[in-house]
């Protein structure tokens, strides 16, 4: 197209976007995009990237697409252009199939200028079939940092995208944008994306985040600072943990205290997901507790503060989390929490064993690797049929694949419209695991500069910046380096009793009941029986059963089916409900003990194990009347849970029964890695007599919960012979694979 | 040459309403250009396309393909990531014999996946018909076995038949194959499967000329053979009928001076092999071995039957002057319609027609017999 001057672009700027000027560095992004070019920008948060694609898109005959990794960005930007009459939509997979077909096919017309896309779509058939027929104006990248394995936070889908951008024809835009990337990133895209490349980089420096670490001596210290602090800082925010557990963890002790807290992280289903992210718009709650995944991309001016619990896996990583607070550049409040109490084993300080664990444990061992070449030169096999047989588990196999992609090992294709399996190659490389052990050792280095960070004296701006490679002129200050105070945890005896009294009364939830059924219309419909203690409350179901189906939206014929559909579903639904327990494993003693009596022949549980799930026994299912108490028969593990349960009946004043057996041998569920080969194991393995069961509610007891497999077999097992409810207990949750 | 040229190849390659030959020509006068003109320069730069003498309509032709630049870049990347490979005629993988035997009417761009390395080896095509007796799969598999045997690459077309035949036979004997596709190379995921050790082994590689998506068809399926015969260096026919793939795939290659070898058949055998050893094609036994059949031999049987009806016409005619086509039919005592035997008459060399009041004779040619029109009448 026609290149237009700045003057004519900004009068066009002004009608569409009703904005007056272009910064410089903005309209040299777009005068080159104009013409053509390919251009890499690093900018901070809030500098206007998105301007530098949205407005040339407007101006293009044919379609801008942009990839990106961030749902929540492409919510809120489509909502944002479709408001001032620009055609935007997006295409993701947390948006129904349906959805997705309907904005190709409008695609297709012609009838969006802006389109955003997850770059996992470029694996999907629909899109690229999509594609051949597509008026194609520009290409943007977003989060550019994720297409180099140095960036951050790489992402292997994005290979595609860069092998696509490589293929595009010379005068064809592409942008490229980060707020984020040392020199080394910078190169690495620069070379990925080749051409004629243009960088533009500008000041990272963020002089509104009011940047202070506080340094702990444990757990304890980081709530109860919270517990008394939070409130007396300005508006709402968001504390960022290391883990899903911690999420609940945290807000549940937040809660606990009176403070307007929720939890999130990427663990909860899209609608969860969603509220929460619309909540937080709507500054519902005083804080959120979250994973890093909520915050990035979210156009939220005014986000005041942001706390992390855990120090992140870099600078980097602490530089983007951070720079989601205070868009609208007012004072905001970043906290860091450090836990520098020296372990008694490894004297390394409790809070770099987590993130430096997650480093360790990224990629698999070599023996995995080999396990699917070996496979794979045997027969073309899908992700699952790899996990099955070399019995992997989900993200090993990701990883694995990804690598294996990656040094041309093997590669996707596609067997049919929806199959995809993969395919060792002729002539093929050795696996090369010399590039596995120098990315580890640049994560280590980040993470140890992570540290650094804690225990620097410069100004804490700068030596993010530094880190960035950011050559600026700022002046740097607000932090506690310069001209605000250190902050420090106070002890205080009413809030340390407090948190004891709740470490006491919180039992991990074993959400069985939650599990979703898609019908073959494509729709979701939740399990009727969300909650124990609602469902049980009177004996009753109030009102619990969940139907998203809004069947106004249908023809008379589908609503039938429809209907049809989710009466058979409840009816046949597991009387499985949620259930809780004692304690997660690997938190406190009740890990250890559980493993000393299973694994090292040490006898029954001891009574403090009866003792802690008696209490939530007592707390939670008080008001249930239970007819029967059940256990699960074991595997290997000889009459420790049978054990358990006689006391536990006898305690609770409860008939026994033993009568629920295995109709065959299983292995142990923790020798399997995935939830696939688990649910092979015990399929059809226990039986009962009805007689025993039918009407009948039922505590089920076992000692230890992983993927739920077991319970959901048994709950499917009693269902089908009458059973009016399952409620499961145990003594302890694991958190991600601690067996 | 980078990733980004195979965007502008396919391109070039899928263009429609233009022979793979004119593509080839222009391609041809880029690079012979001074300065060389790139592919992606021939699609970009406009100002080039006068000095490359492209007629208007080509011009237009070339405007409509730029803009399905960016949709064949989302196309050549799902090839790629899929393993897919693809080979523009310039390049130094592309099959040298495929550009001797075929020049410019090679496919601009071919789509492979496999061990490419087959594309330059020595190979030998073994073509048939479909529904080929046994005694032709047995020749195939006796033919294609000798050719792994010398380390040949076996060249066939993955049609029932024969070309399963040779296929299997090959790699049976741990040989080597190339599969020509008549179809699109994404659309043969079956096949994929099925020889998956061999390819990825290095032992067989699948080829086609055709849009990648595109799915079998009659008009593929003919377009593929002269691509199986460009790819051998010698041609065996295991079968061929007096029609279709085969017979004019021979034809075709017998024009073009192609070593083309074909099963001499035994007695009684309905194919058209001997008609193709007459009209050029070497005769070989059931192990593919050179034989000279005697000319006697090379007679067919209809060949024979003339021969003997001929001799007999000769010896009447020899006897009269002149005689009607009815008198020979009475005189022959056979079942024929007279405008059969008036049609027969005419080939024959030896015989001439004259009228005579719109009645028509026959006689030998310098005939010096008596007219024995008059006994009959």
């Amino acid at each position: 197209m026609e290149a237009m001057t700045r003057v004519e672009a900004e009068e066009r700027l002004k009608t569409v976007f009703g904005i007056e000027h272009f910064y410089g560095e903005q309209w040299k992004a777009i005068d080159r995009i104009l013409r053509g070019e390919r251009i890499l920008m690093i900018e901070r948060t809030g500098f206007g990237k998105s301007l530098c694609y949205q407005f040339p898109a407007t101006q293009f005959p044919g379609i801008t697409v942009i990839f990106s990794p961030l749902i929540a960005l492409m919510r809120d930007q489509v909502r944002s252009l479709n408001k001032k009459g620009i055609s935007a939509a997006y295409i993701n997979s947390e948006q129904s199939q349906e959805d997705n077909t309907l904005v190709i096919e409008k695609a297709l017309k012609g009838e969006i200028k802006i389109l955003y896309i997850a770059p996992e779509r470029q694996e999907n058939q629909e899109w690229i079939e999509a594609t051949r027929n597509m008026n194609l104006s520009m290409v943007v990248i977003d989060e550019a940092h994720t297409i180099s394995t140095w960036g951050h936070d790489f992402r292997p889908a994005f290979r595609r995208i860069i092998n696509l951008v490589q293929l595009l024809p010379k005068n064809l835009p592409v942008l490229a944008t980060t707020a984020t990337a040392t020199k080394r990133v910078q190169r690495d895209i620069e070379e990925q994306i080749g051409g004629r490349l243009t960088t533009i980089r500008g000041n990272l420096s963020r002089e509104n985040l009011y940047l202070q670490v506080i340094r702990v001596n444990s757990e304890d210290e980081k709530m109860i600072w919270l517990a008394s602090n939070l409130v007396n800082l300005d508006g709402t925010g968001l504390i960022y943990t290391g883990t899903r557990v911690d999420t609940e963890i945290y807000a549940h002790w937040l809660q606990y205290c009176g403070i307007d807290a929720i939890d999130y992280n990427a663990g909860y289903d899209a609608d969860t997901r969603k509220e929460v992210e619309k909540g937080l718009m709507e500054n519902r709650w005083k804080c959120i507790v979250s994973t890093n995944a909520l915050g990035m991309g979210i156009d939220k001016p005014d986000i005041r503060f942001i706390i992390h619990t855990q120090i992140p896996a870099s600078p980097i990583h602490y530089y983007q989390e951070i720079g989601r607070a205070g868009r609208d550049g007012l004072p905001t409040r970043i906290i860091l929490f450090f836990n520098e109490n020296k372990g008694k084993e490894d004297g390394v300080p409790a809070d770099y064993s987590l993130p430096y664990s997650f480093i360790e444990g990224s990629r698999p061992g070599i023996k995995k690797y080999e396990r699917v070449i070996d496979l794979l030169k045997q027969e073309p096999l899908s992700e699952r049929e790899i996990m099955k047989r070399a019995n992997l588990k989900q993200n090993q196999i990701r990883v694995i694949k990804a690598d294996l992609i990656d040094q041309g090992i093997i590669k996707e294709a596609q067997y049919g419209t929806k199959q995809k399996k993969y395919e060792y190659q002729y002539k093929a490389n050795e696996l090369d695991v010399s590039k596995f052990e120098e990315l580890r050792k640049a994560k280590i280095k980040d993470l140890d500069s992570m540290v650094n960070y804690v225990y620097t004296d410069m100004p804490r701006m700068e030596y993010l910046c530094k880190f960035l490679d950011s050559d600026e002129n700022s002046v740097y200050t607000n932090c506690d380096n310069t001209n605000l105070k250190k902050l420090e945890v106070e002890y205080d005896e009413e809030i340390s009793a407090k948190l004891e009294d709740f470490r006491d009364s919180y039992f991990p939830k074993l959400e069985l009941a939650a599990h979703t059924l898609k019908s073959g219309t494509g729709l979701k419909i939740r399990m009727p029986y969300p909650n124990v203690v609602e469902v049980l409350r009177n004996n009753e179901v109030v009102g619990t059963y969940i139907n998203k189906i809004n069947y106004s939206e249908f023809g008379e014929e589908e609503a039938c089916v429809l209907r049809d559909l989710s009466d058979r579903h409840q009816h046949n639904a597991s009387r499985l409900t949620d259930g809780y327990a004692a304690s997660y494993y690997g938190v406190s003693n009740i890990g250890a003990a559980l493993h000393r009596s299973k694994y090292e022949g040490g006898g029954d549980f001891p009574d403090f194990l009866l003792k802690k799930t008696l209490s939530v026994f007592g707390k939670k299912y008080r008001e249930i009347k239970f007819d029967l108490v059940l256990y699960v028969p074991p595997t290997h593990s000889g009459d420790l849970v049978k054990n358990f349960a006689i006391k536990f009946a006898n305690t609770i004043k409860v008939p026994i029964s033993h009568s629920l057996i295995k109709t065959r041998e299983t292995e142990e569920q923790k020798i399997f890695q995935n939830s696939y080969s688990k649910q092979d194991n015990v399929k059809d393995a226990f039986t009962i007599e009805s007689e025993l069961v039918r009407g009948k509610t039922i505590l089920l007891i076992d000692d230890i919960y992983d993927s739920g497999a077991t319970l959901k077999e048994i709950g499917k097992t009693l269902t089908e012979r009458g059973t009016k409810w399952i409620v499961p207990i145990v003594i302890a949750k694991t958190v991600g694979g601690t067996l | 040459m980078t990733n980004q040229e195979l965007t502008y190849w396919v391109t070039l390659a899928l263009m429609p309403k233009i022979w793979t030959r004119r593509k080839n020509e222009i391609y041809v006068k880029c690079f012979e250009h001074n300065p060389q003109i790139s592919v992606i320069d021939l699609f970009e730069d406009r100002s080039c396309w006068d000095e490359l003498l492209l007629t208007d309509e080509e011009k237009e032709l070339f405007s409509a393909a730029y803009e399905q630049l960016p949709n064949n870049s989302f196309m050549v990347e799902d090839m790629l990531s899929q393993g897919y490979e693809i080979l523009p005629i310039h390049c130094d993988e592309y099959p040298k014999i495929l550009k001797k035997n075929l020049g410019k009417a090679a496919p601009t761009v071919i789509f492979t996946k496999g061990n490419k390395e087959l594309l330059n080896q020595s190979s030998i095509a073994i073509v048939g018909s479909r529904n080929a007796d046994k005694i032709s799969l047995q020749f195939t598999d006796n033919v294609a076995k000798r050719i792994s045997a010398s380390n040949g690459v076996v060249v066939s077309g993955f049609a029932k038949g024969v070309d399963r035949q040779a296929l299997d036979s090959a790699l049976e004997a741990g040989g080597k194959s190339i599969i020509v596709l008549p179809q699109g190379i994404m659309t043969f995921a079956s096949g994929f499967k099925q020889y998956y050790k061999h390819i990825i082994q290095g032992h067989v590689l699948v080829m086609s000329s055709f849009a990648p998506k595109a799915p079998w068809s009659k008009e593929f399926a003919m377009a593929r053979n002269p691509i199986i015969y460009g790819m051998a260096s010698h041609i065996y026919v295991a079968q061929s009928d007096d029609k279709g793939g085969t017979w004019s795939g021979v034809l075709d290659g017998l024009r073009k001076n192609r070593a083309i070898y074909v099963r001499w058949p035994e007695t009684g055998e309905k194919n058209a092999n001997v008609q193709l050893i007459q009209k050029g094609a070497m005769a070989v036994d059931i192990n593919g071995n050179t034989i000279k059949p005697d000319a006697e031999d090379l007679k067919t049987e209809e060949q024979k039957e003339t021969e003997i009806l001929n001799d007999k016409i000769v010896k009447i005619l020899s006897s009269v002057d002149s005689c009607s086509s009815k008198d020979i039919l009475i005189r022959l005592n056979i079942d024929w319609s007279d405008a059969k035997m008036k049609k027969f008459l005419e080939t024959m060399s030896q015989v001439e027609k004259n009228k005579i009041k719109n009645r028509v004779y026959y006689s030998l040619k310098n005939s010096q017999s008596k007219n024995l029109a008059l006994d009959f009448e």
